[in-house]
């Protein structure tokens, strides 16, 4: 046992079979809780012809229906009681403390209730990353980040502070103004996405600063994109600010559930919050083969108020048969989040749907049926171009069609866009399945 | 497991803490103060119990 390496060794280090016996149970206690409490969970489960008494063992798990972001949609909303939860809520509603949603660019957003406790052991779950990353109570953290209605950052912030750091709020700042804030206050660590960690150095050279030699950031926790995961980016980052990255994932509905050590030898999943499954995209197959690509199955063993029982993420993911020299028994995953099962993908952080994109062309009448969207990388920085045509009898209305464009983009999929109009006619027709979105940024 | 700890002793005194917490909020005659630390303090307990004695009631498994 190394102390000051753990958080907590006791679930850290806690041998396979037992991580396993602790997982079945707590995966019984919380499908157990959401049955009792959640009209919603009740019915999925009574329509499946389980009860909580049925899960015995671990492959009695598989038998626990599914759930997807769709289904979380379909219960919440206007006319849905307790608004906006719906019958998913598990608690009375006087009890919830804390509101977040998704951010909706894959459609309607999901209304995320938490009491104070689902919150609390939301920081809980980061503090393991943070520690485990080498955070101490001597880091002054930085947050270059405005907190949003969304998840990110929040946990950041709160597991920053119990582990007894400095915690510095850079919201409101520009990105100038955060740089020089960061140095002022001598920062020692941040969490960004990727993205706006490359951007800040960029932004701190045009100032005539060096990160590494003129400020003091040494420990980086990226989240939001895969970049932390992808070894040439994770380079450039490092180079870029003389200081360690760490990658970390999670998002609103499940919580907080994987994070690299200081060791940086893949996304450690923290079984002892959550329990995480993989399966074969087309059969539906359980993986357990190490190296094998599967989609994603995620449980959060303690959040009461929505309870995250078997979601189906649709991220893509393989466990790594490698262990870490930190000496947890958290499994690894093997290259981080590898891809999505559908067609959404993360730019600039944000995750981005297609259909979103086509419902908006599709909504503006001066367009013609053909458009193409392609993401770049300028730089650091992801890209995205959108190429429509106008209508002949509308060609006098660009600057309107852009600027409706340009809203309703922003509205549903909280990004913006250059916008490349295009001769009628000129967009490639095709009669096979059109491959409208290319990502063409190197991975 | 972990013999550098002893996980039941905690387990018992974080126990200890819960009963401790439910008491002064069932004593606490409506003050807000009183109820909502309280409660504050069961969610910090709860922390404990995710962190200790859910590990610890496996050894008697």
């Amino acid at each position: 046992m190394r102390n000051g390496e753990y958080w907590n060794p006791i679930l850290e280090t806690l041998p396979p079979e037992k991580l396993r016996q602790l997982q079945l149970k707590k995966f019984r206690e919380i499908v157990t809780w959401a049955y009792d409490h959640s009209r919603f969970y009740r019915k999925l489960y009574a329509d499946a012809g389980l009860e909580p008494g049925d899960i015995k063992t671990c492959d009695d798990i598989r038998k626990v229906p599914k759930i997807e972001k769709a289904m979380l949609r379909e219960v919440q909303g206007p006319g849905k009681d307790p608004f906006p939860y719906g019958d998913i809520l598990s608690v009375p509603l006087e009890q919830v403390t804390d509101y977040r949603q998704t951010s909706g660019t894959t459609g309607q957003p999901v209304y995320q209730a938490d009491t104070a406790q689902d919150w609390e052991c939301s920081t809980e779950a980061y503090c393991y990353a943070l520690y485990a990353q080498g955070y101490r109570d001597t880091d002054r953290l930085f947050v270059p980040f405005g907190y949003n209605i969304f998840i990110a950052f929040w946990a950041y912030h709160y597991a920053g502070q119990k582990l007894g750091c400095e915690v510095i709020p850079g919201g409101v700042l520009n990105t100038e103004a955060r740089v020089l804030k960061m140095q002022e206050l001598r920062a020692t660590a941040m969490g960004a996405t990727p993205t706006y960690v490359l951007g800040m150095a960029e932004t701190a050279r045009k100032l005539g600063l060096d990160p590494p030699k003129d400020l003091f950031i040494r420990k980086i926790t990226v989240a939001g994109e895969p970049g932390g995961s992808i070894p040439a980016t994770r380079q450039r980052m490092e180079a870029a600010w003389g200081a360690r990255v760490y990658d970390q994932v999670g998002s609103t509905e499940i919580g907080h559930w994987g994070w690299e050590c200081r060791h940086q030898s893949g996304l450690h999943v923290n079984e002892g919050f959550f329990l995480v499954e993989i399966e074969d995209v087309d059969t539906g197959e359980p993986i357990t083969e190490p190296g094998q690509r599967g989609k994603m199955v995620v449980t959060n063993f303690n959040r009461l108020a929505q309870p995250c029982i078997r979601f189906d993420v649709k991220d893509i993911i393989a466990w790594n048969a490698q262990s870490c020299d930190c000496g947890r028994t958290f499994r690894l995953l093997q290259g981080g989040l590898q891809g999505r099962a559908d067609d959404i993908t993360k730019v600039k952080g944000v995750l981005l749907s297609p259909a979103a994109i086509e419902e908006v062309v599709r909504d503006i009448p001066q367009l013609s049926d053909e458009y193409y969207v392609v993401v770049t990388k300028k730089g650091d920085i992801d890209d995205i171009t959108l190429k429509v045509e106008i209508l002949p009898e509308h060609q006098g209305e660009a600057d309107a069609i852009r600027t409706a464009l340009t809203d309703q983009l922003r509205l549903k999929t909280n990004l913006g866009y250059h916008i490349e109009f295009h001769d009628y006619g000129s967009l490639p027709r095709s009669q096979a399945k059109t491959r409208r979105f290319q990502d063409l940024r190197p991975h | 497991m972990t013999p550098e700890y002893d996980i039941k002793a905690m387990a018992a005194r974080i126990a200890a803490l819960r009963r401790d917490a439910t008491a002064l909020k069932e004593i606490s005659g409506g003050i807000e103060a009183v109820g909502r630390n309280a409660d504050r303090i069961l969610a910090c307990v709860r922390m404990l119990e995710i962190d200790v004695s859910d590990a610890a009631g496996l050894d008697e498994g």
